[in-house]
């Protein structure tokens, strides 16, 4: 029971920062309709700018370096969302869903070997938040992760009241569910779709920030968190927030129990992102609309 | 002068059109058989690597350009067929000539298999699914090392043997594959179930409704395409004698992807030289080190944004006439359509 319950507090602990970086593809494909196939690759940005900016600036708390990772994965997002995915929304382009999906990889494929050029494939790591670890009574978990955890934890709650309660929160529920009547009623959806790309970015930039000192990372980092967040808010259903939370809890559970109990605990870890995969396969076949979706998908 | 012979080439009767065509690939093909005579041990093996990533882009062009499936498996399905005859030989001693069929036959079983999956499956959902049964395999192949030796790679035997330590004669096989491969698929896309294939993705609904068969036409489409990839993986296996989980990353997908695309993903030979060129392009660049795939991922996303056919495609209609655009427009139709700018053009020269 007592291993039961560590093992299920650490798969939470992760299951929370799974969730934020889910929560920002659920954010792009809500608005703009589209997955975005380099979200991984935003994730690996925001952790390779807080291991830049601490390396070059001695002394600040890497606490403090998070907004600003995220702040970058934004405007990179935010860069290419106009450059990019614009075009779709003023009818430039014929396909555009084949478009979007190849358009985005492309960017992944791009991001990887850019960074790939410029810092070289050797991992890298900035450095701890706190050190040391904390004793939660049933485990110690280390006190990164935990922090890493507490911060996605705040995020998803400061971005639930931000959707909910703000006028811009308001703007983009309307978006999602009716571009013709948002745009009568005097929302600039084009604006609301920048917005949305360059938080969503924003979001998993913030999670690589997070788990950068936990997991070191590498130019091909993203191809994991982004392969779990397509997991997450396909289980979730597609463009449910409520969804993406409940989903990264789920998979983060899923893959600490079922790595904690397979037979073979060292093949048990190597397989732990392809339990989550088996539960993505089934639910596309069997759910496609997942446990929150809309609908009509 | 220039306008001259372009009249000579638009004119014709549109028989004409595809003697030249064939014109061109016989040349091609000729130049290609005097590769190994021209180019030392170095390049030879660069373009016979060319000519492996040129049947995938090919093959993955007929899934995604004419059949609309933008699966992100394909180079899964290479693997498969390199992991299959390579454990067949390594556990069981069998010999390459028989792995390498039972290779072809298991890419296009679980083909059958994912084919029948995604059937319904939204472009998004296809490409979530197959990057995930992608994912999947490749844990797996890296997981059971007893099986598959994981990371270390998998060793597999020489497919002439341990004898022949010249690359001549694997050139030649790759080629055979590439041209055979191509004839095969050209002949594919020109067929009914071409047309069928075309209509299906244009509008799949109007298409059943017209009789096409859509379910037997999509799957089969992605298991032969799962065989075309299967069976470069297993010749590959057994020319570089060493495979690992490696060759099925994700990037490796988006690196076929780019090459298909670059070149043209809707023609099957625009797909081809794009892996052709890219690869060798690749080798040509090496000075530049990693800057040469960002390149590439640039050049990508501007051909995806602004030249929807690839680099390629508007170069051989340019030459030949050639290209499903063109080709629905044969005919006397097209033939007066096709004269009438070059007839001004000419005028305008005059005066």
């Amino acid at each position: 029971m007592d291993f039961f319950l560590s093992v299920s507090l650490t798969g939470l602990i992760m299951g929370i920062i799974y969730a934020l970086m889910a929560l920002g593809l659920t954010l792009i494909y809500s608005i703009l309709g589209i997955v975005n196939f380099a979200h991984g690759e935003f994730y690996m940005i925001g952790g390779y700018a807080s291991y830049l900016i601490l390396s070059s600036l001695t002394g600040l708390h890497p606490l403090l370096v998070v907004p600003m990772a995220g702040l970058v994965g934004a405007l990179f997002g935010l860069l290419f969302e106009i450059l990019f995915l614009r075009p779709i929304h003023k009818d430039r382009i014929d396909r555009p869903d084949e478009y979007a999906i190849l358009v985005t990889f492309g960017l992944s494929f791009f991001l990887i070997n850019l960074t790939l050029a410029v810092v070289g494939p050797y991992p890298h790591r900035p450095p701890s938040f706190f050190r040391g670890t904390v004793d939660l009574g049933l485990v110690n978990v280390s006190a990164d992760r935990l922090t890493a955890s507490a911060l996605s934890l705040t995020l998803v709650g400061a971005l639930l009241l931000i959707i909910n309660k703000t006028w811009i929160g308001k703007a983009l529920r309307a978006v999602s569910q009716d571009k013709q009547a948002a745009a009568v009623v005097g929302i600039d959806s084009l604006s609301m779709n920048s917005i949305a790309f360059a938080a969503g970015a924003g979001l998993a930039a913030v999670a690589g920030a997070l788990l950068a000192p936990s997991f070191s990372i590498t130019p091909d980092v993203g191809a994991q968190p982004s392969i779990r967040s397509y997991v997450i808010i396909v289980l979730g259903g597609m463009g449910s927030i409520k969804g993406s939370i409940f989903g990264g809890i789920i998979i983060g559970l899923v893959e600490s129990l079922a790595a904690g109990y397979f037979p073979d605990p060292s093949r048990g870890l190597r397989y732990k992102t392809a339990f989550g995969l088996v539960i993505f396969m089934l639910v596309l076949l069997f759910r496609p609309r997942g446990l929150f979706g809309r609908k009509e998908e | 002068m220039s306008t001259k012979r372009r009249l000579q080439l638009n004119l014709p009767a549109p028989g004409s059109k595809r003697i030249l065509q064939w014109g061109a690939a016989l040349i091609l093909l000729v130049a290609a058989l005097f590769v190994p005579a021209l180019v030392q041990t170095y390049w030879l093996h660069v373009i016979i690597i060319a000519y492996f990533y040129a049947i995938l882009s090919s093959s993955w062009s007929l899934l995604a350009g004419y059949a609309g499936q933008f699966s992100f498996a394909h180079v899964a399905f290479m693997a498969i067929g390199a992991y299959t005859t390579g454990m067949l030989g390594k556990h069981l001693g069998w010999h390459p000539l028989v792995g390498i069929p039972l290779g072809v036959v298991a890419a296009g079983v679980i083909g059958v298999g994912i084919g029948a999956l995604v059937l319904r499956f939204k472009p998004a959902y296809l490409a979530l699914f197959t990057i995930a049964f992608s994912e999947i395999l490749r844990l797996v192949i890296r997981g059971e090392t007893q099986l598959t030796r994981g990371d270390h790679g998998l060793h597999l035997e020489p497919l002439l043997g341990a004898d022949i330590i010249s690359r001549v004669p694997y050139y030649y096989i790759m080629l055979a594959m590439l041209v055979g491969t191509l004839l095969f698929m050209h002949w594919l896309v020109r067929s009914r179930i071409g047309l069928f294939l075309r209509a299906i993705r244009e509008d799949e609904q109007a298409a059943a409704a017209r009789g096409v068969d859509v379910v037997r036409y999509k799957v089969l489409a992605f298991a032969i395409t799962s065989m075309i990839a299967g069976l470069a993986g297993a010749f590959y296996g057994h020319y570089v004698t060493i495979i690992s989980p490696n060759m099925m990353v994700l990037t490796q997908m988006g690196l076929v992807m780019a090459m298909a695309i670059i070149g043209g993903v809707e023609n099957l030979v625009a797909a081809a030289f794009g892996g052709i060129l890219i690869q060798v392009g690749l080798e040509l660049l090496r000075e530049f080190g990693s800057w040469r795939l960002v390149i590439f991922g640039a050049l990508l996303m501007l051909i995806l944004r602004f030249a929807r056919n690839g680099l390629l495609t508007p170069l051989f209609r340019l030459m030949f006439g050639m290209g499903p655009r063109a080709e629905l427009r044969e005919g006397t139709a097209a033939v007066a359509e096709e004269t009438a700018p070059v007839a001004e053009g000419v005028t305008a020269d005059g005066a």
